[in-house]
């Protein structure tokens, strides 16, 4: 039996309008064991979000079709149930916890009511029982039980995330999805809770799913990465392989343009170029054209996800024997 | 040649008066900031960050205090007196480039419009040509000159934002978190643009940001604030080696860097930021202080200079000196 609780395989994501295909998230596959934690970055548009949302069947209907692919739970196509089977899945199994802490709970209800939802949709209890489950989960993310009759208003930002997260674990579900969970909090706040989501990962051994677009996150909380471009998974492994050893020129490059805390560079690295467009996705590779390594079948061929050796893999032609050297000829544009 | 400062901020208060009491934004604030240099302000939101960086050009008028500029104290003229005077001098980055644009406006009535308010015997084609000028200064292709700013990313919207900035010809420019909505690539091209105008026109900046590598990358100088108070500066360099104060040390600390090798000792603050309304007569960070005694409780420290460019507002300094 494999130990794998999710395996995504080959998925596309479209969004479709009148006027335009966007390919957010193109043939993608990756594997999450249980327990651990997967580091998925990118930058805005890179298709981090779509994928998560294709996992969770929450994409908008009729602009967002999923054109193929599967993404098993167990073993479960979640791709081929009905939505009523969703719902049972959703909540229960998986949980999703999203970016804007404000926007995600409801105003006119009381936290404890909100945590109780949840228990009573999924859980065959009494309203007392639910209730008392809420406290508990106030407890554990660390905010007095007592306040499970106050409002979200009533709360700091760093505190209703809290709640958001005690919602999202109150059925212990196996699977937590984090939408840059940490991204609207100032750095102490996340400290604490980064801190607060590992120990509960500890201790409950669910796995996760962590978006973000902060290198440093990712480096504290992850076990593996997958790093995200125009829809494409470029590059996967151990967050020790990924960061250690980037083999990605778009890895490389996205590192070297942080600006670091401990040594002085006088210019910042800048990857020429603009995000890519994925309304109109070239045939090649979709990163060639920004690329300081690419070459010219790196402009005619689409690379294949190579297995560099201990489950890291780059989709890159760099290191097949098709790759004929850099050319040159990129300028820095705005 | 001598170090000559642009500003000179002394005991600058800046309160808001709320239902529930005074709300001490800024709260006796003093420093200097150096012509042609960088100085950044960090710190968690709500310590008074913008609000200080919004005083300092007059968009909140001061509680009290003095704000010289050029030797002259532009916190107690009357606004039309520093609007006349001053507003092209000092002008402003702001956060969101999203929202501080007229959607109405395309690129180049955007950038023309701060010329057209402030400099009106200019011509049309006069306005014309600065708005191009500050189009190129800024790296805006010229083909975007009729694009609407929701046609554009948020690295080109902050182009904008800094054109319109430079337009007036400024010396002195206050960033509020200038790159914090952009991804990390957009994010280096900016950061480098406003160096590269700084060694160009000898700009001066207030950097205000919540980012510290961002902070250390591009300032001089440091300054944090805490609940409306400068509670450490120092160099920039400085900060990271010998920090002082233990707020700026857990602020440090709690800053994840992307090294899986690196495994820090962080020092993780119990608690939030606590209320600005009528704060007690002590230490502010006392509350969440680990190493807080009863001085703490009882008085507030005085900003002192332990090194020399390192001021701290702290009773336990010295036992911090490392």
């Amino acid at each position: 039996m494999s130990d794998n609780l999710l395996s995504v395989r080959e998925l596309v994501i479209h969004y479709e309008t009148d006027e335009e295909v966007v390919e957010a998230v193109n043939n993608i596959s990756f594997d999450l064991k249980k327990g651990e934690i997967l580091g998925l970055v990118g930058e805005t548009g890179a298709g981090k979000t779509t994928t998560a949302l294709g996992i969770m069947g929450l994409l908008p209907p009729k602009v967002a079709n999923v054109i193929s692919g599967s993404v098993e739970l167990d073993g479960n196509d979640l791709l081929r149930m009905t939505d009523r089977q969703m719902r049972k899945i959703r909540g229960k199994r998986i949980s999703m916890i999203f970016q804007d802490p404000m926007t995600a709970l409801n105003p006119v209800k009381t936290v404890g009511d909100q945590i109780s939802e949840v228990v009573l949709l999924h859980d065959r209890c009494s309203k007392a029982e639910a209730l008392r489950r809420a406290q508990e989960m106030l407890g554990m993310v660390g905010i007095v039980p007592e306040r499970y009759r106050d409002y979200p208003h009533q709360f700091s930002g760093g505190m209703k995330q809290r709640i958001v997260i005690a919602i999202a674990l109150a059925c212990r579900p196996d699977l937590l999805i984090a939408d840059e969970p940490t991204t609207a909090l100032d750095v102490t706040i996340q400290a604490q809770i980064l801190d607060m989501m590992r120990n509960l990962q500890k201790e409950n051994g669910t796995s996760m799913i962590l978006i973000t677009h902060d290198l440093g996150v990712v480096a504290e909380m992850c076990d593996h990465c997958a790093v995200m471009y125009a829809g494409e998974l470029v590059e996967y492994g151990t967050v020790e392989a990924v960061f250690d050893h980037p083999k990605h020129p778009y890895t490389e490059a996205l590192y070297r343009s942080i600006p670091s805390l401990d040594k002085d560079v006088e210019r910042l690295h800048v990857i020429p170029g603009m995000v890519t467009d994925p309304a109109s996705l070239p045939a090649y590779c979709s990163f060639a054209d920004r690329c300081g390594d690419a070459c010219g079948m790196c402009r005619t061929l689409d690379p294949k996800v190579l297995d560099l050796g201990g489950g890291h893999t780059v989709k890159c032609l760099k290191y097949t024997s098709k790759w004929e050297g850099k050319t040159d000829g990129k300028t820095e544009s705005a | 040649m001598e170090k000559q400062n642009l500003l000179e901020i002394r005991n600058l208060k800046k309160y808001f008066s709320t239902p529930r009491g005074e709300l001490h934004a800024v709260d006796n604030v003093s420093f200097d900031i150096e012509r042609g240099k960088t100085i950044g302000v960090v710190g968690e939101s709500g310590c008074g960050k913008s609000t200080l960086g919004k005083t300092l050009m007059r968009l909140h008028d001061p509680t009290s205090g003095e704000v010289r500029y050029k030797g002259e104290d532009i916190a107690s003229m009357p606004l039309s007196v520093f609007k006349k005077k001053y507003r092209a001098d000092i002008q402003m980055i702001f956060q969101d480039p999203y929202a501080s644009l007229d959607p109405r406006m395309n690129v180049i009535q955007l950038i023309e419009e701060p010329v057209r308010v402030n400099s009106k015997d200019l011509g049309k084609e006069e306005i014309r040509k600065k708005a191009r000028e500050m189009m190129e200064l800024v790296g805006l292709a010229k083909r975007l000159e009729n694009s609407y700013p929701h046609e554009l990313d948020g690295g080109r919207r902050q182009r904008i934002g800094i054109a319109r900035a430079l337009s007036l010809n400024p010396e002195f420019i206050v960033c509020d978190e200038p790159v914090s909505a952009l991804d990390v690539s957009i994010q280096a091209q900016i950061l480098n643009l406003l160096q590269d105008l700084q060694r160009e026109r000898g700009l001066t900046y207030l950097f205000i940001t919540h980012d510290m590598s961002v902070v250390r990358h591009i300032s001089d100088d440091i300054a944090v604030m805490y609940l409306g108070q400068l509670i450490e500066k120092c160099p920039a360099g400085e900060i990271f080696k010998n920090t002082i104060h233990p707020y700026s040390r857990a602020l440090l600390s709690a800053i994840p860097i992307p090294n899986v090798h690196e495994k820090r000792e962080r020092m993780v603050l119990k608690g939030e930021l606590t209320s600005p309304i009528d704060p007690k007569k002590c230490c502010r960070f006392a509350a969440r202080c680990p190493y807080a005694t009863d001085q703490c409780l009882e008085t507030e420290p005085a900003l002192r200079e332990m090194r020399p460019g390192h001021f701290v507002a702290c009773h336990g300094a010295e036992k911090f000196l490392s």
